[in-house]
């Protein structure tokens, strides 16, 4: 085989779509996987069916502002199960390998967001969630905002720490009733500026998590 | 260094690497910052009696060090697995429990001095404005336990599990367990399961816990016991875990033979004791009745701790004496300023009391609270009454002067004076026993208070389009208000007030035993 055997692929032009799509798919399941994201979806489930039961057998207050107390937990549980999918196991090869990465960090991260909604909401069928699937949704998106921003600085197994010093802050905010959009855990379901600050965190978060990854530490 | 010496020096050599590599180390700023938003500032806001101040150690910092602490745990405990240097390590000297003992120690290492700075701060700040008692040891001893506990839990979970999912899953997961055990805690009552009495956010005190009578360790104890227990049974698990390390059913026997008796024996004797510990608390706990010192369990229980504390209140006044608990003398001054109006506007008249004391709460004022937190009752405890001969107005500490969560800044409010005084001509002039005046009471209540100088929300509408009620409206089973409507109460008041002073104290005078008793009616008051 020569360099110019190499350089030029050997298929027909006419199968390269095909044969593209086939590896895109191959590499995106590939990268899933070597982010742990079927256990991801398994904490997911498991998150939904604490919330579940937490609703079903009252274990906390049924309504008035502590109602969003373990609600407002477990969302942060969801939002932490996406964050540490952030870690890879490979460092600088696969940085090195090719220009896909930051596209596979976008989807990845974006599709286990909804998908953490998605389940946590499907946990919350047919019971009294406080606040409803707004406050929840936003609560996902802000939190793992936070943990996708922490992940750059602590690598991706532990990005669920400041998420959840911030859920523990929260919870603190809700007793006290403070009314920032920063702590929009605590805020209605329709309140704008609460919307605005998860969004931009999530935001902000998921850029810079797509451009530049997870921290790397040869100690994880 | 002989080698001897340095064999021996080995462990803590290790020890004191992971203190020095320790990830809690990092986590440290985080939780001070939460410490000082949370703990502390909901410390601060509370009566500077030492109980209630206290209760943050078992409530508001286990919310913070606990879960925090079970994920790093569980994260120190995954360690050896997300690395995947299990068999490695196993060919080393030491065996697996020494390795993993020594970095569950240098967990608990920072995070029980964290710990103890945070209590040592809520202390010291306590100490500066308390004025009776001195500082409890059993909420510190229930916290520790519980830290460590939790810390036990994270490690156990991370070892026979070390996924990256863990350590973020048993964080959210004790949090929860932890809001779980404050909610099913407030909902304690005789008569009912009295199994949460083990969660230690059952701390959630009276304003007047510990001043008039000691704060019985009963339930302390128990929960020490079964947390300990839950800890010490679960150290076996990761004993018999490490001796265990990667080995079939079918080699256990030769496993065992391999690695020692000794392991197998330790770790089912923790596993014996800890289970032992932790239902023998719970047993105890279903034997927990209610007395003047809290909780108690009779097979625990120091009858010395149902004697009340001596003490000799702080008294003002002359004519009319306010006295309250030297643990609340900074309430003095304001309930002075607060009873002075309104006992003069009734000085002299049958059943008016000399003198205000403050009295004990009692345990069924807590409960009464829990049970209005949870919603599940309208509120209906009495905080003060008229008693004795010559008459004195003894109101509840935690009721009027002084809730777990005020402060003598608070009790300088117009909120809080006008709240006082209502209790107190609520107690004059309504029916004893009772918690809602009728309308004619309500009327007469207010134009007193009106006189006396007080601001609420019923003074300050009484002469407007809509008047507010001192009361809470009375409702029908559909929810209908009934009885005369807050115009009709507000123009009654208005009248009554409009009397002269002399002719008010008359009329009061005159008519005051059928006031008390409820027959006279709203268009009766002049």
């Amino acid at each position: 085989m020569t360099t110019a055997e190499v350089r030029t692929p050997s298929a027909a032009p006419g199968a390269r779509p095909a044969w593209r799509g086939a590896a895109g798919a191959r590499l995106a399941w590939l990268h899933v996987r070597s982010r742990r994201v079927p256990g991801a979806v398994l904490a997911l489930a498991v998150c939904a069916a604490v919330l579940h039961a937490a609703l079903r057998w009252n274990w906390t207050f049924n309504s008035g502002k502590l109602a969003q107390q373990v609600p407002m937990l477990i969302e942060a549980g969801a939002a932490a199960a996406v964050v540490v999918t952030t870690h890879s196991p490979f460092g600088e090869p696969e940085r090195a390998g090719g220009r896909w990465l930051p596209y596979l960090r976008l989807g990845t991260a974006l599709a286990l967001t909804g998908l953490a909604i998605g389940v946590v909401q499907l946990g919350v069928t047919a019971m009294n969630l406080n606040g409803g699937v707004l406050q929840m949704a936003r609560n996902i998106i802000g939190i793992t905002g936070i943990g996708l921003l922490c992940s750059l600085a602590t690598g991706g197994l532990l990005a669920w720490v400041i998420p959840m010093g911030y859920i523990a802050f929260a919870q603190y905010a809700l007793t006290e009733a403070w009314r920032s959009p920063c702590t929009w855990p605590v805020r209605p379901p329709d309140d704008r500026g609460a919307w605005i600050c998860a969004g931009l965190v999530f935001g902000v978060g998921l850029l810079a998590f797509t451009l530049r990854g997870a921290r790397q530490s040869i100690r994880d | 260094m002989t080698a001897v010496a340095f064999a021996r020096s080995r462990p803590v050599r290790v020890f004191r690497l992971e203190i020095r590599h320790s990830p809690v180390l990092w986590a440290i700023p985080l939780l001070a910052a939460l410490f000082l938003f949370d703990a502390f500032r909901t410390a601060a806001g509370f009566v500077p009696v030492w109980s209630v101040r206290a209760s943050v150690i078992t409530t508001a910092m286990i919310a913070e060090f606990g879960p925090l602490g079970a994920g790093l745990a569980a994260w120190v405990a995954s360690r050896e697995g997300r690395r995947k240097t299990g068999d490695l390590l196993e060919t080393t000297v030491r065996p697996a429990w020494a390795r993993q003992a020594a970095a569950l120690g240098a967990t608990l290492f920072w995070l029980l001095l964290a710990f103890g700075i945070g209590v040592a701060a809520v202390y010291a700040d306590t100490a500066r404005q308390a004025t009776w008692g001195g500082p409890p040891v059993w909420p510190v001893v229930v916290g520790v336990v519980e830290v460590v506990t939790l810390a036990v839990i994270g490690f156990t979970a991370g070892t026979l599990v070390p996924g990256r999912f863990t350590a973020p899953l048993v964080a959210i997961g004790t949090f929860v367990a932890s809001l779980v055990g404050f909610h099913a805690a407030l909902k304690v009552k005789p008569g009912s399961s009295l199994s949460a009495l083990l969660s230690p956010a059952t701390a959630v005190p009276q304003g007047d816990a510990g001043v008039f009578y000691h704060v019985a360790p009963d339930v302390a104890i128990v929960q020490v016991m079964f947390m300990g227990g839950i800890s010490v049974a679960l150290l076996g698990v990761l004993v018999a875990r490490s001796a265990l390390y990667q080995v079939s059913y079918r080699e256990f026997f030769s496993a065992v033979w391999r690695a020692g008796r000794w392991p197998f024996a330790a770790a089912a004797a923790l596993l014996v004791v800890g289970v032992a510990a932790s239902s023998t608390a719970f047993a105890l706990t279903g034997t927990a009745r209610l007395g003047v010192s809290g909780w108690n369990i009779p097979a625990l229980h120091d009858a010395a701790s149902d004697k009340p504390i001596p003490y000799t209140p702080d008294c003002a006044g002359t004519t009319f004496t306010v006295c309250v608990h030297p643990a609340f003398s900074a309430f003095l001054g304001s309930a002075t300023a607060a009873l002075q109006p309104v006992a003069a506007e009734i000085a002299g008249l049958p059943g008016a009391p000399v003198r205000a004391e403050e009295v004990d709460s009692g345990p069924a004022y807590r409960l009464g609270i829990g049970t209005v937190l949870l919603g599940s009752a309208s509120p209906s405890i009495l905080n003060g009454a008229i008693t004795g001969t010559p008459p004195v107005y003894e109101y509840l500490a935690d009721a009027d002067i002084a809730p777990f969560w005020g402060s003598a800044s608070i009790a300088a409010s117009g909120d809080w004076r006008s709240g006082f005084e209502q209790e107190f001509l609520t107690a004059f002039a309504g029916k004893p026993g009772t918690f809602f005046p009728t309308p004619a009471q309500q009327a007469v209540i207010t134009a007193l208070m009106v006189a006396a100088g007080a601001e609420n929300k019923a003074t300050l509408t009484l002469h407007s389009a809509s008047p507010a009620l001192a009361f809470p409206q009375q409702d029908d089973s559909s929810g209908h208000p009934v009885g005369p409507s807050p115009a009709q109460i507000a123009a009654a008041a208005v009248r009554f007030g409009a009397l002269s002073p002399a002719a008010r104290h008359a009329w009061l005078a005159a008519n005051l035993p059928a006031l008390r008793a409820g027959t006279i009616t709203l268009a009766q008051v002049p």
